[in-house]
């Protein structure tokens, strides 16, 4: 026995002087390969919640605020019951529209076309399932599904801009169907022009 | 038992051989499954480390912490049993680490095949460390090695040792000495980009702009992350060099956005993902994120690429069947093939380092589970259980190992497998989700 394990760590041997053949051992640990800590001028290159105040002009609304803008103040995403511009909701990995969702739309598309200095940002969203690359892509379907829709009814596309946010800013964080179904949306950000009378 | 397991490895040591001189020849994964199966693993002793120099507050840390960074990437590794300190019956501290200066009996009672011992003095903030691997049965040393580094950084020190060892033993050194990049939530709203090494030691947090950050990405000399990132509103890419500091930012030209980016193996080049009017596509990119030209021009989802290791083909996720599904694009020819057939949502694809296998994250019973499948395609193997989720896998450098993210224990954490699924270890555990890990290629 004591033989046959000889032999075994004569393989091995063998394997060592092969590898070390191979590639010179290198027996420092280099200094200095910790990385460098950011400035905080690095960290903070832009101040990432200026994006709608850049556009100009905007009045804060019901859903007047971008959803990732809501989420860093702490705030939910949801849409309220008194924004004049509803949710449209989407089955799993679908972007297609439903009957439901082309109703909503034409109702969106209403009070669009009776406040036509509007404009709107559509957000498309997606529940958690799903690797995160593939539902921003996902989403973005979803609000050009939307932004398309739009336009046949007459919405200028100028006014009608998309983003996606993919899984990442949830309305529902509980993993179930009825959550889930309340996160495949698209959400409609007033930026701009809503009429006051 | 113990000499079976000594001629297992020893003959898993000429295939490997036998492998790597003819690549062409060896059966794809066969590596991954014999390591590890049954439950074999080969015991060995790693003892405290001897203090060599001067006593100060720091020895006694030292003289552990060493050997516990080599116990935690050992047993990692799923190759070796380390046996528990408990029962070393020397002292480490009086007993000697070079050959002839200890008695092999001491180890050789408790079990030992293989024992670790070394020394360590620090001088200021410098430690200099010597570490051996002895064969208990023959009496012999196999390894012997200095290194010397900051006090701070022992634990890379142990790593290096460790991927020694695991040289020793398979002929292919370990891949210990590595980082993986991953996004965590840190148990609040936003998704930061970090960096560690696999044991969590030397956690250094990449963003801190309190908005999501996603899909980090090495450069393949190991000196930069690439990452998607909402800090400046529309998301878009980032090239983060992580020993300046230094950053610059993609911009998509024609208001598109970039969603994911990875390296090209020679790391001259970028694949990344562009979202323009609602359809994805694949776009190659120089590494200041200029286009070099567009590589899939289809009116639907075209995601997660991933390079094979020759840089002449990329594995990516399509919807263009009507559901995510696994598709490889040959470069030169412009050309794409479908690769996956079962299952209804196959995503987040890596392309392993030998260039056989691709993993992938697979839609089973309502839960995502890790799955292998041939470049040629063929039957998948599934490498996690359906009781809970697996996702977002990365293959190690040598393409022995696979890391990913599970909620297998309520919240997503990083776990480390063998290639074969053998194995499976949680390596994070912060107090929030920790997703998307990118494994970092070997270091200095």
């Amino acid at each position: 026995m004591k033989i046959r394990i000889r032999v075994a760590w004569h393989v091995c041997g063998l394997m060592v002087f092969c590898s070390l053949a191979a590639c010179a051992p290198s027996a420092t640990n280099k200094p200095g390969a910790t990385p460098a800590p950011r400035s905080d001028s690095d960290a903070s290159t832009t101040d990432s919640r200026t994006g709608e105040g850049q556009r100009g002009g905007t009045k804060e609304s019901e859903t007047g605020s971008s959803s990732l803008k809501q989420m860093q103040e702490g705030k939910s995403s949801a849409t309220p019951a008194s924004s004049p511009m509803k949710d449209v909701f989407y089955e799993f990995d679908r972007y297609d529209l439903s009957a439901d969702a082309r109703a909503t739309l034409r109702a969106n598309a209403d009070w669009l076309k009776s406040n036509p200095s509007a404009r709107v940002e559509i957000e498309g969203h997606c529940d958690e399932r799903g690797t995160n690359e593939y539902n921003l892509a996902l989403g973005a379907k979803r609000a050009q599904a939307a932004r398309e829709f739009l336009t046949t009814l007459g919405i200028p596309a100028d006014r009608l801009s998309t983003i996606s946010y993919g899984e990442e800013i949830p309305v529902c964080r509980e993993q179930t169907e009825d959550c889930w179904k309340k996160n495949r949306r698209a959400r409609f950000v007033i930026l701009q022009g809503r009429s006051t009378s | 038992m113990t000499l079976k397991w000594l001629l297992a490895i020893c003959s898993l040591l000429l295939l490997m051989a036998f492998g790597t001189a003819h690549a062409a020849s060896a059966p794809p994964g066969v590596t991954g499954e014999i390591v590890g199966q049954g439950g074999q693993r080969f015991p060995i002793a790693v003892s405290p480390l001897k203090n060599l120099g001067n006593n100060t507050a720091e020895s006694a840390r030292l003289s552990t912490g060493i050997a516990d960074a080599m116990v935690h990437d050992l047993e990692l590794s799923g190759w070796f049993k380390v046996l528990d300190r408990s029962a070393y019956m020397e002292n480490a501290q009086t007993s000697g680490i070079t050959l002839g200066t200890f008695d092999f009996k001491d180890w050789a009672t408790i079990g030992a095949e293989g024992l670790v011992k070394g020394g360590f003095s620090v001088q200021g903030d410098e430690v200099a460390v010597e570490l051996r691997l002895f064969d208990v049965y023959q009496n012999k040393e196999r390894i012997g090695k200095r290194y010397t580094g900051r006090v701070r950084d022992y634990r890379r020190i142990a790593h290096k040792f460790v991927d020694e060892i695991i040289n020793q033993f398979t002929g292919v050194p370990g891949v210990f000495n590595t980082r993986i990049a991953y996004v965590s939530n840190s148990g609040g709203r936003f998704k930061e980009i970090f960096v560690s090494h696999l044991d969590g030691s030397e956690k250094f947090q990449v963003t801190d702009n309190h908005t999501i950050n996603l899909s980090p990405a090495w450069s393949p000399d190991g000196r930069s992350v690439l990452y998607s990132s909402f800090k400046d509103r529309n998301q878009t890419l980032f090239l983060f060099e992580l020993y300046s500091g230094k950053e610059i930012k993609f911009t998509p030209r024609g208001g598109g956005r970039y969603l994911s980016g990875k390296f090209s193996p020679d790391g001259q080049t970028i694949v990344a993902t562009m979202e323009l009017g609602g359809n994805t596509n694949l776009y190659l990119l120089d590494r200041s994120g200029n286009v070099i030209r567009q590589l899939t021009k289809n009116p639907g989802i075209e995601v997660s690429p991933a390079w094979s290791p020759d840089g002449k083909q990329i594995v990516f996720v399509s919807d263009r069947s009507g559901s995510p599904q696994l598709y490889i694009l040959d470069l030169a020819s412009g050309n794409s093939r479908r690769l996956t057939y079962s299952g209804s949502y196959n995503t987040s694809p890596e392309w392993s380092p030998k260039g056989d296998r691709i993993v992938y994250t697979g839609r089973v019973a309502n839960r995502f589970a890790i799955f292998t499948i041939s470049v040629d395609g063929g039957e998948p193997r599934k490498l996690t259980a359906e009781s809970f989720d697996s996702e977002d896998p990365t293959w190690s450098p040598d393409g022995r190992f696979i890391a990913f993210a599970s909620n297998r224990a309520g919240k997503y954490h990083l776990y480390v497998m063998q290639a074969g699924g053998d194995n499976q270890r949680r390596l994070t555990g912060s107090g929030g989700d920790d997703t998307k890990p990118h494994w970092s290629p070997r270091l200095d």
